[in-house]
């Protein structure tokens, strides 16, 4: 154990002499307090984290680490507590942080990677992004198109570079593998004599029984063809050894083992050597991972080059296309050349269509063959306009995301759809591009509409036409490469944020939701510019630098090429990735339902798991007031008198309640609790509160009829009391209306970045149907506020984060009202159909935050 | 703003800091020169004369305290950002006395150290002019 972990430790075994049932209520009090503002700590850390992934700040090592400890520390503290308050009933949560911090602080030790729990086989659309030295170059760009860009990529696995490393060791090959090169680097072997000598040991070797099996599960149905190609470590990145390793195409199942060795092989062969001697790189290990993709018959296929080499300076693209496979034209056979340009409408700028001679195809029994290019189609274009179009599309978009001039290759097959096959950064000459501009000079000519306004939630710079979007509605037509300008950063923006070039907000913080998808997507974006939608018109051409946190009017065509080749993409530095690795161990929220069955110590798999878990518990405790209220005789709770019959208890843990009031009663004009006094003031808005009873049809009768009590979720727990513990700035509300029960913790400090509302609402009178037809209204009406909405069933978890204080009070107001508004909706809503009219009728009522309330 | 480009040195030992100061500055108007090593650094600050110079303080070899007062004895006009992972109020003090313009713990925002450097040449400029 770390030294600085053994105060915690002492604490503990206090803790453990002592009996649960002594410990006084004002200590168990103060623990809650401290439970909470603990909790707030780790959240407001973990949102730290979020932030430093975006590249505003600049970190370094030592700062993971520091967090790291401060986390661990936090969460301690935490179990402590809750351990305290809950008399040692969760003493399994020490297991748990062993089992979350353990990993965390090998991966910041750097001892992690190819570790026994990575694993031989993955497929692509399940990559761990984050672990290109497991998958290699050109597997990792992969995954990342397919899960980030969602463009369609033929669909395969990854012999990981760990199974690579688990053939050699069985089959007793590293050690002589490295006495040939080192016998080579010495001068002592030529690349002819070590390549053939180490090529053949590998071929001849037997690849473990894992791999066979993972291989045989995985490269499914028989009949399928496969390509098999190389992704090592390094390739397609920043080294390209294009063309270097071998690629085999049209394998059949049973021949992918052989394929594999043949094209692991193939990383020793004279040309990758020497390849590799050049590149001062023998002394490295060779990781090699092998990807199988289900091969494309092509009908066309060829190369896209984001840049025009022939005229760098030119805002255009150059597509080449043949027939049959892609090998002619990456062989360097005459293709068609259609040179597009890269601002919409993307007009295609010169075509020159080429004199076709042959093409390649898939050999029946596997392997490809040469044929003639049949002659009517010998002069014609190999590609139609609309093909181009996707294709231009998808290019811009890889352009983007990888930050830097892509060459991709794409096939057609024949039934006309398209696939992208690999993406790599291109290799450009020096001698291609212009002397290199003063890129201050230059860019200080250029009109400046805003600087020096927002928080940056991610560097980098995007051009496009500004798109002003309010609703749903506009949602659908937002342009691909346009620059999105809202006044919210909610959720439901999300679909949009891959295609935008960049992003400006008015509000929100960059550790908000929208924040974290633009950071995966890499969409350059400003959050908090004052006025952004009032400067910044629909249509206007606008260059955003995010960087300096400038927006150019124009596009600054200089300043867009400088990033594109000369700013290196902070996205892929090794720190970058080891920042983004720890927050996979921390940030994910993965205990969303606390009666789902895995919401347990032992369900926790990160940080944000383990506090959601202790928080969800702590207050449960201090709910269970009967019990609560018999181990601590004469605690002060208040009743609240009010026309809304809810029967409300107040536990004040300071600040809450006005300190003139007298008795155990209080009015609602006595609360002093700023998220309390603004939920109520919607619970108790004229009209919201209808007590008359809701005329209940047949089958809502008949099944409220025969649910019994037992049956509604959470009623064992919190059977018959309204709850509510407060503070000044701080609330969590139980609330069991008949079926429904509603829970709300919220907290409006004056700071915005403190703050946040977490809602959840589950439960009803009727049959499941209708009671997941109502989450699904509350989450339609919720989102419109800008709240993160999850729904599962009947339940609704709904999250918002970061705004300043009144427009935390606005939104626990609607809450308030919603509460009444849903009270018994369920019965209400008989179809689907009914959803919209009680949308409407709700908005009528209501305007939601953002300008425009149309749907 | 003067053609007379202003010139900045940068030393940490963690490559990244230089790797994303140096696009930054320059996009402001700088010229820059980076260094992971503060003996290499300390050999170029003899054979030129920086203007700014903004350093790491606890490195490998010549620590930055040591780095920025060699910088002040060979050019007392060179202003100095000290820029570090632990940030104490000794060592801010410490460094203060040594004559340092601004101590800037990390991590730091990119905007944070774009300003205190466009301050500091403001400074530098109307001493010149």
């Amino acid at each position: 154990m770390a030294d600085w972990l053994k105060p915690f430790k002492d604490f503990w075994e206090r803790l453990r002499g002592a009996k649960a049932e002594a410990t006084p209520f004002p200590e168990i009090f103060d623990q809650f307090q401290a439970l909470l503002q603990d909790h707030q700590r780790v959240m407001e850390l973990i949102a730290d984290l979020g932030e430093k992934s975006g590249g505003e700040y600049i970190f370094d090592r030592k700062y993971l680490v520091d967090i790291t400890n401060d986390l661990h520390t936090l969460l301690l503290h935490l179990v402590n507590s809750l351990n305290l308050i809950a008399g040692k009933r969760y003493m399994d949560l020490y297991a748990t942080l062993d089992r979350v911090f353990l990993p965390l602080e090998a991966e910041l030790r750097g001892r992690l990677s190819l570790s026994e729990e990575m694993p031989l086989a993955v497929p692509l659309s399940a990559l761990p992004l984050d672990h290109p030295e497991l998958t290699g170059g050109k597997a990792n760009t992969l995954g990342r198109i397919i899960q980030s860009l969602k463009l369609p990529v033929p669909d395969g696995f990854v012999i990981t570079t760990r199974a690579n490393r688990r053939f050699l060791e069985t089959n007793r090959l590293e050690e002589r593998l490295h006495a040939w090169l080192e016998s080579w680097a010495a001068g002592e072997m030529d690349e002819e004599q070590t390549a053939r000598q180490i090529q053949y040991s590998i071929l001849a070797g037997l690849l473990p029984r894992g791999v066979l099996h993972e291989i045989k599960q995985r490269a499914v149905p028989e009949g399928t063809a496969w390509a098999v190609r190389s992704s090592a470590y390094g390739e397609d990145g920043e080294l390209t050894f294009a063309g270097l390793h071998e690629t085999r195409l049209n394998v059949p199942p049973s021949k992918i083992p052989s394929a594999c060795k043949e094209v692991l092989a193939s990383l020793y062969s004279p040309a990758a050597l020497s390849y590799r001697k050049e590149m001062g790189l023998v002394g490295e290990e060779a990781a090699m991972a092998v990807l199988c993709q289900e091969t494309i018959d092509s009908r066309a296929a060829g190369v896209i080059h984001t840049l025009d080499l022939s005229d760098p300076t030119g805002n255009s693209l150059v597509i080449y296309a043949s027939l049959g496979w892609g090998r002619t034209v990456v062989g360097g056979d005459s293709a068609d050349r259609y040179v597009v340009e890269k601002d919409p409408p993307h007009r295609v700028k010169n075509m020159e269509v080429a004199a076709k001679e042959r093409m390649f195809r898939p050999k029946s029994g596997g392997g490809e063959e040469e044929v003639p290019v049949p002659a009517d189609l010998a002069r014609q274009p190999a590609l139609e306009l609309e093909a181009i179009d996707t294709l231009v599309k998808w290019a811009l978009s890889l352009e983007r995301y990888f930050k830097r001039p892509q060459e991709i290759e794409w096939a057609q097959a024949q039934d006309g759809s398209l696939w992208l096959l690999q993406s790599r950064f291109m290799n450009i000459p020096r001698m291609e591009l212009p002397r290199e501009q003063d890129i201050y000079e230059v860019t200080s000519h250029y009109p400046v509409k805003i600087a020096g306004r927002g928080t940056v939630a991610h560097a980098g710079v995007g051009a496009g036409p500004v798109y002003q979007v309010y609703s749903d509605a506009s949602l659908n037509r937002f342009p691909e490469g346009s620059v999105l300008v809202i006044r919210y950063t909610a959720p439901w923006l999300t679909p949009i944020v891959p295609k935008a070039a960049a992003i400006i907000a008015e509000r929100g913080s960059a550790a908000g939701h929208l924040a974290t998808i633009a950071r995966e997507f890499r969409v350059p974006t400003l959050v908090g510019v004052e006025g952004a939608s009032d400067l910044l018109k629909d249509g206007t051409m606008v260059t955003v630098d995010t960087k300096q946190r400038i927006i150019y009017e124009g596009r600054v065509k200089e300043l867009l090429r400088y990033e594109l080749v000369a700013a290196p993409a902070f996205e892929e530095a090794p720190e970058f990735r080891q920042l983004r690795r720890v927050l996979k161990r921390i940030a994910p929220l993965n205990l969303i339902d606390p009666a789902a069955p895995e919401f347990t110590p032992q369900g926790c798999q990160s940080v944000h798991d383990i506090i959601r878990f202790i928080h969800e518990k702590a207050v449960e405790e201090l709910m269970d007031l009967p019990r609560f209220m018999k181990r601590f005789k004469g605690i002060k709770v208040w009743s609240l008198t009010s026309e809304v019959p809810i029967g409300l208890k107040i536990l004040d843990l300071g600040g809450g309640i006005d300190p003139g009031a007298q008795g155990t009663k209080i009015l609602a004009e006595n609360i002093t609790s700023l998220p309390l006094k603004a939920l109520w003031s919607g619970v108790a808005a004229p009209g919201v509160w209808s007590t008359e009873p809701v005329p209940v049809d047949f089958k809502g009768m008949m099944s409220s009829l025969t649910k019994t009590r037992a049956e509604a979720p959470g009623s064992t727990t919190y059977a018959g009391f309204n709850l509510a513990v407060i503070s000044d700035i701080y609330m969590n509300l139980h609330l069991r209306l008949g079926y429904h029960l509603n829970l709300i913790d919220a907290r409006m400090h004056p700071e915005a970045q403190h703050n946040h509302i977490y809602f959840r609402f589950v439960g009803g009178v009727t049959d499941m149907t209708r009671r997941s037809r109502r989450a699904h209204l509350l989450a339609q009406i919720l989102s419109k506020y800008q709240f993160k909405v999850d729904v599962k069933g009947d339940l609704v978890v709904a999250r918002v984060l970061h705004l300043p204080q009144e427009e935390m009070a606005e939104r626990l107001e609607v809450l308030g009202e919603l509460i009444g508004f849903t009270r018994q909706l369920d019965i209400q809503l008989k179809t689907d159909e009914d959803i919209p009219q009680f949308l409407e009728s709700f908005f009528q009522q209501h305007s939601p935050a953002d300008k425009s309330p149309s749907l | 703003m003067s053609t007379e480009k202003l010139k900045i040195l940068v030393l940490d030992d963690e490559p990244i800091v230089c790797k994303r100061l140096a696009p930054a500055l320059e996009k402001l108007g700088f010229e820059v020169d980076t260094f992971t090593q503060s003996l290499e650094a300390l050999h170029q600050i003899q054979e030129t004369n920086y203007d700014i110079i903004i350093t790491d303080l606890k490195m490998k070899g010549v620590d930055g305290m040591r780095f920025l007062q060699e910088a002040k004895t060979k050019n007392p006009a060179t202003e100095v950002i000290v820029i570090t992972g632990f940030a104490t109020l000794e060592t801010a003090k410490e460094s203060f006395q040594k004559g340092v313009f601004d101590f800037i713990a990390k991590p730091f925002k990119l905007s944070e150290i774009q300003e205190v450097v466009t301050k500091v040449a403001a400074k530098i400029r109307g001493a010149k002019a």
